[in-house]
């Protein structure tokens, strides 16, 4: 999916995530990220912004994320709003 | 044996905190919705919220329920989509007014189990009725559709069609509330009472739970946590409904080892509904924590 | 804690304006005139938090303390958010106190800087400034004397021209930044196209956008101290701080210029504050007087009031041919429109 515009999807309130993507001149996906659980978990929801972004044939893009303690489905969910939103697209694929 | 729905709690579909925890505080089903306490923007983050919390939580023996957005609506159809390939248990038409509502939303849904590779049927329908002309209509959507387990009655959006507001003793949805229960039991299926919206007024509550108890409803809708142990209290069956309960079982036990097609207690013969509710009595008991069952 | 719900407060009821402004009394905070969107959280009909959005800033944002540390003023923050990125702004600031920014750096925001004790700034992009400057400096030019204008331009009139002629003339290089906010009455695009038509023929002039990190007045909050005097010199601070620490070395910047403010007393005391402040970062400030026209200093607002008398002739006698022709042009006719209701 192309990253046309600035998508944002979820909240910073508690066991949430916030997700900002935007669209980057950069090659690769680059996640800017906010957590209280940073040491512990920042690589892990960092891998999984990556991996579901690119799940989606996403290759290159800016991503602002502020978490609230978001367990992965959350994380996963939000991360998918936000690209629908900046990809300007509603051909939603789910898997069976 | 069947299965026990006292209490059906909302669930906002796009608040993550609610999702994570709703199934922890004993409710037997609880409802995520996609539909009222989603404002119009944020539908779609909704859907993939409760789609992948499916997908990836595990919520117990409690029952799971999806309220989607109505299929007059640009989100009905697209919540389907995703929903019935993140199998909940029941998903629950709102605004439901005839028959052909449950039927259109039923041959989506088959739709999608097909291209899914599900067994079509998979997922049960619940309807809400939240209209006259739903109420009036009642019967003709109770008995729609083999994946209609129950009808819920939605007051809200009734008192207003009827031109009045909800009051304490709810005699204004003493017709609507029959009428759906009657319903229900002519077909067979569950029935459902609406949400009470003070959460702060415990005693208003507890009387609106009695009253819709002692009509017959199978359980209510709640909103907050704290009105589900009030709803399990007034459906726990009193030592006596339970002894009695008991006492039947044993009588059909005697039934069967004499192998007689007659089961009879104290000289009196026992038909169908009365085996039936004590199944019920003892369900409830043991939902209760009252009786742990003979096993 | 009973029934929490988020409602829209409609500012156009004088009543529950009045209520929320109360409210806000409370934390010495009030509903400022230029919030365009506010909500409120309620437990039942009692008012418990609040928070607006004017242009792309967040401000008026209170919680009860009986209420804090509940999520609450997550809740409000991320609805505001939302609210902003619907309308496509992305870029948002906080103005706080520095004993609050915590709140506000937990929801993903950054502090851009502060003055301690007093105020602290926040923006919800972790580069943001870095960014800018990045781009600032793609602008660069050397030179020994690089001398800087901030203007708004409402609109261009001779009197700035003149300004930036004298500036250009006493310098290798001068930077215009035009005020970007949307109070004034010529939207941001006109004032800057203006300013562009009027400066053509001076080659060392680099005109900016204004945005973002030059605070304009009229976003910047009023509440934080009742006295009227103290919000300038602190909305002066702030705004000269960010000049000098981020903006100028950006592009080596060593001189500022003003135009001599004769009357109004709130520009009087910003530049007294310029004066005393920017020198401190290597920057030399220069105060130049205006152009005058039959013996009156020229300035945008008396454009403005001769535009409201219909005074055309004198309008042709204070602004650029560039300007002028703007003004009587069909694109003009709302804001000529708007600035004969006022």
């Amino acid at each position: 999916m192309e990253i046309k515009k600035i998508g944002r999807a979820g909240t910073v309130e508690s066991n949430d995530i916030s997700i900002v993507i935007e669209p980057s001149d950069k090659k690769d996906i680059e996640v800017e990220l906010q957590s209280a659980v940073l040491k512990q978990f920042g690589r892990h929801i960092k891998a999984l912004i990556i991996d579901t972004l690119q799940s989606k044939g996403v290759k290159s893009a800016y991503v602002k994320a502020v978490d609230k303690g978001a367990i992965d489905c959350v994380i996963k969910a939000r991360t998918l709003t936000a690209l629908y939103r900046a990809a300007e697209s509603e051909e939603y694929v789910w898997e069976e | 044996m069947a299965r026990l729905r006292r209490t059906m709690m909302y669930v906002p579909g796009n608040n993550p905190a609610n999702i994570m925890g709703a199934h922890l505080y004993g409710a037997d089903s609880i409802m995520f919705d996609l539909e009222d306490s989603v404002s119009i923007r944020e539908k779609d983050s909704a859907r993939f919220l409760v789609y992948y919390a499916l997908k990836n939580l595990d919520f117990g023996n409690t029952e799971t329920v999806v309220r989607i957005n109505g299929l007059d609506t640009p989100f009905g159809r697209k919540d389907l989509e995703a929903i019935v390939r993140a199998k909940p248990d029941v998903i629950r038409i709102p605004k439901t007014e005839r028959a052909k509502d449950v039927l259109e939303v039923e041959s989506i849904i088959a739709e999608i189990e097909e291209k899914a590779g599900m067994e079509v049927g998979t997922i049960k329908l619940m309807a809400a009725i939240e209209s006259p002309l739903g109420v009036i209509n009642a019967f003709e959507i109770a008995k729609s559709s083999k994946r209609l387990i129950g009808i819920a009655l939605g007051a809200e959006d009734f008192v207003t069609s009827m031109k009045t507001t909800r009051s304490k003793d709810g005699l204004e949805l003493l017709m609507a509330r029959s009428q759906v229960l009657m319903a229900a039991r002519a077909a067979n299926i569950y029935a459902l009472d609406t949400v009470f919206s003070d959460i702060n007024d415990d005693e208003g509550f507890i009387k609106e739970v009695e009253l819709i108890k002692q009509l017959g409803f199978d359980g209510k809708s709640v909103i907050h946590p704290r009105q589900i142990p009030l709803v399990h209290k007034v459906y726990a069956p009193t030592e006596k409904e339970i002894n009695h309960a008991l006492r039947v079982l044993d009588a059909i036990k005697e039934a069967e080892e004499k192998s007689s097609g007659v089961i009879a207690l104290d000289g009196k013969m026992i038909d169908a509904p009365i085996v039936e509710r004590a199944y019920r009595t003892l369900e409830l008991a043991k939902a209760s924590g009252l009786y742990e069952g003979d096993n | 804690m009973g029934n929490i719900t988020l409602r829209t407060v409609n500012l156009k009821r004088e009543k529950e304006r009045k209520k929320i402004d109360e409210f806000l009394h409370k934390f010495e905070l009030i509903l400022e005139k230029d919030v365009e969107y506010t909500l409120a959280l309620y437990d039942d009909e009692r008012i418990i938090g609040t928070g607006s959005v004017s242009g792309n800033v967040l401000k008026c944002i209170a919680i009860d303390p009986d209420y804090q540390g509940e999520g609450m003023a997550n809740k409000l923050v991320s609805d505001l958010m939302n609210y902003q990125y619907d309308r496509g702004r992305t870029h948002l600031f906080i103005f706080t106190k520095p004993m609050n920014k915590r709140i506000f750096e937990d929801m993903g925001f950054t502090e851009i800087t502060r003055l301690d004790g007093v105020i602290s700034l926040l923006e919800n992009d972790p580069k943001g400034l870095t960014n800018f400057l990045k781009k600032l400096k793609k602008k660069r030019q050397d030179g020994r004397i690089i001398s800087s204008i901030v203007m708004n331009c409402n609109p261009f009139t001779l009197g700035h021209q003149y300004l930036i002629e004298y500036v250009s003339n006493n310098s290798d290089v001068v930077h215009v930044f035009v005020v970007w906010e949307d109070r004034s009455v010529f939207p941001n695009d006109v004032r800057y196209r203006l300013v562009k038509a009027g400066i053509k023929h001076l080659p060392n002039v680099i005109i900016h956008k204004g945005k973002d990190y030059i605070i304009s007045n009229s976003t910047f909050p009023s509440y934080f101290i009742k006295e009227k005097n103290s919000i300038v010199k602190i909305h002066a601070q702030l705004d000269l701080k960010i000049f000098g620490e981020f903006i100028a070395p950006a592009l080596g910047i060593n001189r500022r210029y003003v135009g001599h403010e004769p009357i109004d007393p709130l520009t009087r005391e910003y530049n007294a504050v310029m004066k005393n402040l920017l020198p401190q970062y290597g920057i030399e400030v220069f105060e130049i007087n205006r152009l005058e026209y039959r013996g009156l200093a020229i300035s945008a607002s008396r454009i403005r009031q001769a535009i409201k008398d219909d005074n055309l002739d004198s309008i042709k006698e204070m602004v650029p041919k560039s300007t002028y022709e703007f003004l009587i042009s069909e694109e003009a006719k709302p804001i000529i429109d708007k600035i004969k209701s006022l």
